[in-house]
């Protein structure tokens, strides 16, 4: 009997471990995942900058995804982390960091930690990272899990990151993941000379195209930057060939 | 006792049908509360089903149901399993948000469709086997189902603000067990106590009610929340953020929030730097919020000037009077304040939301649908302001029935302008251009149907990052220039303006290209050189003005352009399925497959020597006939929308009121014999047209009556045709000679018939317009002639 109870306690532990380290382990499986999706997909849909294509190929994404989505965390499209949250699609995720041109100096700040994924490809991209989420719940695990990958550079708070966070200001860099229907001025106060302020227009699972604010003294210049979110469509009133000076009635 | 229980179970049947469309629409979105009539015909066409199978393998099944006994068990059984169905659905993990990514929503979606439609069996199965076993009362039968179902239809109406959706939904599945106090006429020991029996049962049935009114744990059994992609559900992880109160009406559940962290100000200028105002934000059904600004200071409304819908003001600087048509957002009533009107009127459909608006600002508030509202007054204003941001997804509002952006709602506003007056519209700006474009369509053919010459001159549209404003001036607008320095200084940029320049159409919100500034060169290109309806034809979506008769301003889907649609919009499955019309075309090849098998499947089972009578004939009848009624129904629903400004208010009167009115026409139908057949479907059919050619011009004279009145014209209106819709299918099922199954076949197909066409009514809507509803009608009903006259030919009916 008492083998028996051993042998069952054993494999009971055996299993635990396995579940409970299932989700941390980087197996080869999904190590090859995220570099067909970083390297083949990204790269293909037009991300080419390649130190954001390595960082993300190093970022394991699927601790940041509930564990039973952890085999759909390299899948290019975006998923739901709970509380009425989604992880952003990874293309997202490489188009904004792309626009934000960092060199490895900046700080930067996000509003919407989220699951903790961007600021986690941020981190690995510049000197200082800043991210606010005002959801408990939220922020608790992204702080967590961001400490158990090493990321020393970043600084997490919850709070309303509306007013962004005016003791680190000036930022170099802004990137607004929360759901907003206008620009907060605060964080348009908070971004340097040549600073660059991105957010993401749309829901979650239907992001349309990128908002990139420059700012440049007091004026700022908006570009909509729909990379392959939008394809325009041909037709009459649409013609790629058509300039705008031909446009006149 | 059989009656009493189809009445009752009729009434349930229909307030759970209403209240479950509601659960659906707080929960979910709209493209699910749509489903929900689909649900109910479903359970009704299975039961029909079930019982032909019975019948087909064991005859005289139908008769064994309908004893005391049986009656009883399957209204407990109604009971029971309603209370599953509403427990189970809400607390399904569906989140229909998810489905593209989750495989396992569409589970979830398959049992949120399968639970409700168990109690609607057996709603069904009870009227099924009370027309099966007693086809010589039929018309009782149909009296007692569209009674009850009249009543039904008016409890929520009536209840909702009183108890709620949770509490209401199981009180309407409790009160038919009332029912079983009915019964005992064939036992003479038992006569002495039936009213002692009945009034125990109705007590047990109080007590129920009772129980669930003053016992949480039970009332609790129900919960519904809003998905957590909702407004309302984010806002509330927020600290410090709290309902404070809830308000239900069948137009929506109204909750009003307390957070700090609510900051409305859609198409504000980059150049703005100041603070805004508190905000008190309400939600309708979870999302779609209703904002109300605390102003206490004349500093809290700098911000509206520094939006891109301030942009009118600009034209008509300090306003006289400003009409607000207010359907969601908020910032409407502050821009006028900002602008320093000397009046403010706002139009408020709901009236929880217009009492609130009332208290918080202090200002006349009318509680009216906005149409019958500018049909009615003859009062003139500097300034309409038209608040209503759509929805928040491309798509979500395909299905959506709105006659505020219709021509002739076009029309009736720049009638209500003064001579120098302007009518302000703000929206979401969209890629590919579609709003903008529909929009800037339907302002140009309003002016251009006014005798207006070159109506270009009296639009103009600015946009920033992610909304346009559109300006339609009463007169040609003199000076522009102020909109091109306005725009210039809050950094905005023209999408239209008299004489405006390639250039500066994509200055500082830059797109790769000027998509909308193209898109509306194109469109105005083609109204010069009369060859708009090419460019409408030619253009990627379906921009075109929407009318009174086709008022979907929210559907901009062409089928034909599909594929070139998804890879439009990235390729991704999710923009699509977030179209309602296409969850309705969905929907449709899943009913279309499910109701052939529930068709075909008794007739695989029956004997072959067991065929009806004159088959193919009576199949055509019954199928024609309940197609034909909810192509009817249908009609007037979608037309009455108008009328009263809401689609449910339309609903519940409409449902009421040909409930109501079929009833009667079923009971008079007891009256006629054979003959009575074709006639009665003449004389629907004659009526039907009469409808086609008279109804849309009497309900745009009765819009200008109060609304009291409305009410009662509209319910008056449904009289005629609510009777004659009330003949058909009653006389066809006495006058069907055969079995009970034969009579269970035709409920079945008169149900199926009725799930395709509530879902294909909605296409034809969307594709040709309400009054296309009507015509299906008066040709199904042509088909039912047909089979009627056919059937009658051969001889081939019985009965009387």
């Amino acid at each position: 009997m008492k083998p028996i109870i051993a042998a069952l306690a054993a494999v009971a532990m055996i299993f635990s471990f396995t579940v409970a380290t299932g989700r941390t382990d980087d197996s080869t499986g999904f190590r090859q995942a995220r570099e067909r999706l970083v390297y083949g997909e990204l790269r293909r849909q037009g991300i080419a900058d390649t130190r954001i294509l390595d960082t993300m190929a190093r970022i394991p994404r699927h601790r940041f995804v509930p564990a039973a989505l952890a085999d759909q965390a390299y899948a290019n499209r975006p998923l739901p982390i709970g509380e009425g949250q989604t992880i952003s699609q990874p293309y997202i995720v490489a188009l904004m960091t792309e626009n934000l041109a960092l060199t490895g100096s900046e700080r930067v700040l996000e509003i919407g930690t989220g699951s903790g994924y961007q600021a986690a490809v941020l981190a690995r991209l510049t000197a200082e990272v800043y991210t606010i989420e005002i959801k408990e719940k939220l922020h608790r695990r992204s702080h967590r899990l961001l400490g158990e990958l090493g990321l020393e550079n970043i600084r997490t708070r919850q709070g309303d990151g509306y007013f962004g966070w005016p003791e680190a200001a000036p930022f170099d860099g802004i990137m607004i993941t929360a759901a907003v229907d206008h620009v907060p001025p605060p964080l348009l106060e908070q971004l340097k000379e040549g600073g660059r302020l991105i957010l993401p227009l749309g829901n979650p699972f239907h992001y349309q195209n990128l908002v990139l604010i420059t700012r440049r003294g007091d004026d700022f210049t908006v570009r909509q930057i729909t990379g392959v979110l939008f394809v325009p469509m041909t037709g009459f009133a649409l013609d790629k060939d058509r300039r705008a000076s031909e446009d006149r009635p | 006792m059989i009656l009493p229980a189809v009445f009752l179970l009729s009434a349930s049947a229909i307030a759970l049908e209403i209240l479950l469309a509601r659960v659906f629409s707080i929960t979910q979105w709209n493209h699910l509360s749509f489903m929900v009539i689909s649900i109910a015909l479903f359970g009704f066409a299975v039961s029909g089903a079930a019982l032909n199978l019975m019948e087909a393998r064991r005859p005289g099944s139908a008769a064994r149901l309908t004893t005391e006994p049986a009656i009883r068990r399957l209204v407990v059984l109604f009971c029971v399993s309603g209370i599953a169905a509403a427990a189970g659905i809400t607390r399904l993990p569906l989140d229909y948000f998810r489905l593209p990514v989750e495989p396992v929503q569409s589970l979830y979606l398959l049992a949120a469709y399968l639970l409700p439609a168990v109690p609607f069996f057996f709603a069904g199965l009870i009227t099924a086997l009370a027309y099966a076993a007693r086809p010589e009362t039929s018309g009782r039968v149909y009296f007692a189902s569209m009674a009850g179902s009249a009543a039904g239809a008016l409890l929520p109406a009536l209840l909702l603000p009183v108890w709620g959706e949770e509490r209401l939904i199981l009180i309407c599945i409790a009160f038919p067990l009332a029912a079983l106090g009915y019964g005992g006429r064939s036992d003479p020991a038992r006569r002495g106590r039936r009213a002692a029996i009945r009034l125990s049962a109705i007590a047990g049935a109080g007590i129920a009610i009772g129980t669930i009114l003053t016992v949480p744990a039970v009332s609790r059994l129900v919960r519904i929340a809003p998905s957590p992609y909702k407004g309302l559900s984010q806002i509330l992880q927020f600290p410090d953020s709290h309902i404070t109160r809830t308000r239900h009406s069948l137009q929506g559940r109204i909750d009003r929030i307390r957070s700090p962290y609510v900051r409305f100000a859609p198409g504000l200028s980059l150049k703005f730097s100041g603070k805004l105002p508190v905000q008190h934000p309400s939600f309708c059904d979870g999302d779609n919020p209703l904002v109300r600004y605390s102003i206490r200071h004349p500093d809290d409304l700098d911000f509206c000037r520094f939006t891109t819908s301030h942009a009118a003001y600009t034209l008509t600087g300090t306003p006289a009077s400003v009409l607000v048509i207010q359907n969601g957002g908020g910032l409407a009533i502050p821009c006028a304040m900002a602008a320093g009107a000397g009046e403010i009127t706002v139009i408020e459909a709901n009236p929880i939301l217009a009492g609130m608006l009332r208290a918080h600002y202090d200002l006349p508030v009318i509680r009216d649908a906005p149409r019958a509202y500018l049909a009615r007054t003859d009062r003139r204003f500097t300034v309409i302001h038209l608040e209503n941001w759509g929805a928040s997804m491309a798509g979500a509002a395909a299905l959506n029935q709105d006659h505020t952006f219709t021509t002739e709602a076009m029309d009736a506003c720049l009638s209500r302008l003064s001579d120098r007056g302007v009518l302000l519209i703000t929206r979401r700006l969209l890629l590919p251009p579609a709003d903008s474009i529909r929009l800037f369509a339907t302002a140009y053919e309003a002016l251009a149907g006014r005798g207006v010459d070159q109506p270009e001159n009296h639009l103009a549209m600015l946009r920033n990052w992610d909304t346009f404003t559109l300006i339609v001036s009463a007169r040609p607008m003199e000076n522009a220039d102020r909109l091109k320095r306005f725009a210039r200084e809050r950094n905005f940029d023209p999408v239209f303006l008299p004489h405006i320049k390639p250039d500066t159409a994509n200055r500082f919100n830059v797109f790769d290209r000027p998509f909308h500034y193209r898109a509306i060169q194109g469109l105005l290109a083609g109204y010069q050189s009369g060859t708009a309806r090419a460019f409408f034809r030619t253009y990627p979506l379906d921009v075109a003005p929407q009318s009174d008769q086709r008022p979907f301003p929210g559907r901009f889907l062409k089928w034909s352009r599909l594929p070139e649609l998804h890879r439009s919009t990235g390729g991704r499955l999710y923009s699509l399925l977030m179209s309602g019309e296409i969850v309705v075309a969905a929907v449709f090849v899943e009913a279309f497959a499910v109701a052939g098998i529930l068709l075909l499947l008794p007739r695989w089972a029956r004997n072959r020597v067991n065929q009806p009578p004159g088959g193919g004939r009576f199949r055509l009848f019954f199928l024609a006939v309940g197609a034909g009624f909810m192509f009817v129904e249908l009609y007037f629903i979608k037309s009455y929308t108008l009328l009263f400004g809401d689609p449910v208010i339309s609903f519940a009167v409409v449902l009421t009121g040909i409930l109501i009115f079929s009833s009667i026409g079923g009971l008079c139908s007891q009256r006629l014999g054979r003959r009575g057949l074709v006639p009665s479907l003449l004389a629907l059919m004659l009526c039907l047209v009469l409808l086609a050619a008279g109804l849309p011009p009497l309900i745009s004279r009765v819009l200008r009556f109060a609304e009291p009145l409305r009410f009662f014209i509209g319910l008056m209106l449904l009289l005629p045709p609510g009777i004659l819709l009330g003949l058909p299918f009653p006389l066809g099922m006495r006058l069907l000679p055969g079995s009970a199954e034969h009579r269970a076949e035709a409920w079945t197909a008169n149900g199926c018939t009725s799930v395709l066409t509530s879902i294909l009514s909605a296409q034809i809507a969307l594709t040709l317009g309400i009054r296309a509803i009507l015509i299906s009608g008066f040709l199904a009903y042509a088909a039912a002639l047909l089979g009627a006259v056919q059937w009658k030919v051969n001889g081939e009916t019985g009965g009387q």
